[in-house]
């Protein structure tokens, strides 16, 4: 018995060391797979098409920095950028608002039919996209909202307002009734409660909706490609394609384009991370 | 005859004060003004940018529509779309893609949130890491990926030709039999994160005691793994599974950026041949797309339903 546990004792480690090794090795190789492409993406943004023909995997040197200069004021990328930038702000700024009061509606008071509102705006969540697509190009048209940024910021806070209520009913339905019995007794109106202790106190699921419908929006491409066909009311995601379209060979400046509209996303991640995975996986399974 | 009004104002103004005194008495309960402030907004836009488009698309799937005119049809579209090949080339596709790939998705997922759970160096690092792609858009995913697909200078195929696999070099976006699996192979690195923070934080939500009562037990990884991490995390996996499903059913910007549907169709979803329809070839006629979108819709709703009654999950869904 004594020998037995001595021959395992002393045999385990290697073949732990072994395991633990292999494990490393995939666990390396897959954060390459996963982090590689964006990096080579991000060589390809400093270096000229010129350098990127000759060998596409070289270290950019020198770096051409101007590249995102010459994108930004020849390509047409500000106009992209701004353009991007007016309608997600517009409509994630709207979409919070109106959200969080109807997500407040539905997690605090009770009412007849409160479930079924509930219902309904959950479960368009699993629409495939076309089913609203065809009628609200046509909508648009007959409103004159085609091809505006207007009308695509109208759209988005639709598509994303299902979300954003079903996320923020979750937290606010958290929030301990007792905090508003005491408001009301204190003289607090429906409207003041919702200002002055819902938004302060909800404010961390606010923050996480806002990020997460931020970067949906910022990505989304569908709706943008159907709805804007003015090359000045391009946002980034349909600004790039189109740009890929008439400049297929010239990969430094598509790559630099892309490196433009992923910037501000990175940013966004790098400073938030923790609080949008939590969001996202929030919004996976509650 | 006045008496009666005067009784009856009166019984008003009873019930008046009573409801006042209600809202009072119960902080739950709230006046159909206040009501309609918090939830007009939001019903509005749903009302007008989601329920009434998708009306119309059901109620235009019966017409002809061509510009301003709009003849009645029937059910002529439908049964066109019967008969129609490319779209059961794209129904088939899609459907592939959206049974197959979310089986890789949460496989993937749960391997790397279970190597990360076993306590590598550097998890938090990886965990921010492998996330990234799932923040990135479907252009720019799309983008790079033709660039990794490239014949001459990708990746995959410099890669393959310095370990003497040149013979397997391809077109990998440009060959029929390819091109499927490889937009599949895009959509499943895009999502692999996201299904590995999921099921992290479904593992670190398991009640420690178990895993310590089988750390005890000398139960290996493989056993541990089998018997008690994924009975313990159903609901979650089949969450994801059919979170997977309903995002492939509705694939779109990845498929019409990379391939735009062929070669030959190869690649042809259900949504690119609506788009296709309805705004891309010269057909100027949004009732055809119409009847296609109703379908489809038709057939994600279903789908979601036996899903959900045949898998058993209890679990509330998303997207």
């Amino acid at each position: 018995m004594a020998a037995f546990l001595a021959a395992a004792s002393g045999r385990a480690p290697l073949p732990r060391l072994f395991s633990r090794g292999i494990l490393a090795l995939v666990l390396g190789v897959y954060t390459i797979y996963q982090l590689g492409p964006f990096l080579w993406l991000a060589t390809m943004s400093v270096r000229t098409t010129a350098e990127i023909s000759a060998d596409p995997y070289a270290w950019p040197s020198p770096m051409h920095l101007d590249q995102f200069r010459t994108a930004w004021v020849d390509s047409d990328f500000a106009t992209y950028f701004w353009n991007s930038t007016m309608v997600v702000v517009g409509a994630v700024a709207v979409l919070t608002f109106i959200g969080a009061a109807a997500a407040h509606a539905l997690a605090r008071y009770r009412f007849r039919g409160n479930r079924l509102i509930y219902g309904i705006l959950f479960s368009s969540i699993i629409f495939p996209p076309q089913i609203t697509l065809i009628s609200l190009y046509q909508i648009l048209v007959d409103y004159n909202l085609y091809n505006s940024l207007f009308g695509l910021a109208l759209v988005y806070i639709s598509l994303q307002l299902p979300l954003t209520v079903y996320l923020l009913e979750g937290f606010f339905a958290r929030i301990p009734q007792d905090l508003f019995d005491a408001a009301k007794m204190d003289g607090y109106g429906d409207l003041e409660i919702f200002w002055r202790i819902v938004l302060p106190v909800g404010m961390p699921a606010i923050a996480t909706t806002l990020i997460l419908n931020f970067i949906q929006l910022w990505n989304e491409f569908l709706f943008a490609v159907v709805l804007i066909t003015d090359p000045d009311k391009r946002t980034l995601p349909i600004g790039i394609r189109a740009f890929m379209g008439d400049h297929f060979q010239d990969i430094g400046m598509i790559a630099t384009g892309v490196m433009i509209s992923v910037i501000p996303v990175i940013v966004v991640y790098v400073f938030f991370s923790e609080k949008l995975i939590r969001g996202m996986t929030a919004g996976a399974i509650k | 005859m006045p008496d009666a009004i005067s009784l009856r104002t009166t019984a008003k103004s009873g019930e008046a004060k009573a409801s006042s005194r209600a809202t009072l008495a119960d902080p739950r309960r709230a006046t159909r003004l206040v009501l309609a402030i918090f939830l007009g907004p939001a019903l509005l836009v749903y009302c007008g940018l989601t329920a009434y488009p998708a009306f119309r698309t059901i109620y235009d799937s019966f017409f002809t529509i061509e510009g301003m005119d709009a003849t009645f049809v029937g059910l002529a579209n439908y049964r066109d779309l019967m008969g129609d090949e490319t779209f059961w080339v794209a129904v088939r596709n899609t459907f592939i893609w959206s049974f197959v790939a979310p089986v890789i998705d949460v496989a993937t997922g749960l391997l790397l949130a279970l190597a990360l759970y076993a306590g590598v160096p550097f998890a938090r690092f990886l965990r921010v890491a492998w996330f990234t792609p799932v923040l990135l858009s479907y252009v720019v995913v799309a983008i790079l990926w033709m660039w990794i697909y490239n014949y001459d200078w990708g990746v995959l195929n410099v890669m393959l030709r310095a370990v003497g696999l040149g013979d397997l070099a391809s077109s990998w976006l440009g060959d029929p039999n390819l091109a499927l699996a490889a937009v599949i192979v895009t959509h499943a690195w895009k999502w692999a994160g996201f299904n590995m923070v999921v099921c992290l934080a479904a593992i670190h939500s398991l009640p420690k005691e178990v895993l310590e009562a089988s750390d005890l037990d000398n139960c290996g990884w493989g056993a541990k793994l089998r018997y008690i991490i994924v009975p313990m995390l159903r609901p979650t996996l089949l969450s994801l599974y059919i979170l997977s499903f309903i995002g492939k059913m509705k694939v779109f910007d990845l498929v019409w950026i990379m391939t735009q549907g062929g070669p030959l169709w190869a690649t042809e979803t259900v949504s690119t041949y609506v788009y296709k329809r309805a705004f891309n070839w010269n057909t100027f006629d949004l009732g055809y797309p119409s009847a296609i979108a109703t379908v489809w819709f038709l057939v994600v709703c279903a789908a979601v339903i036996i899903l959900n009654r045949v898998l058993g999950s209890r679990e509330r869904l998303e997207y």
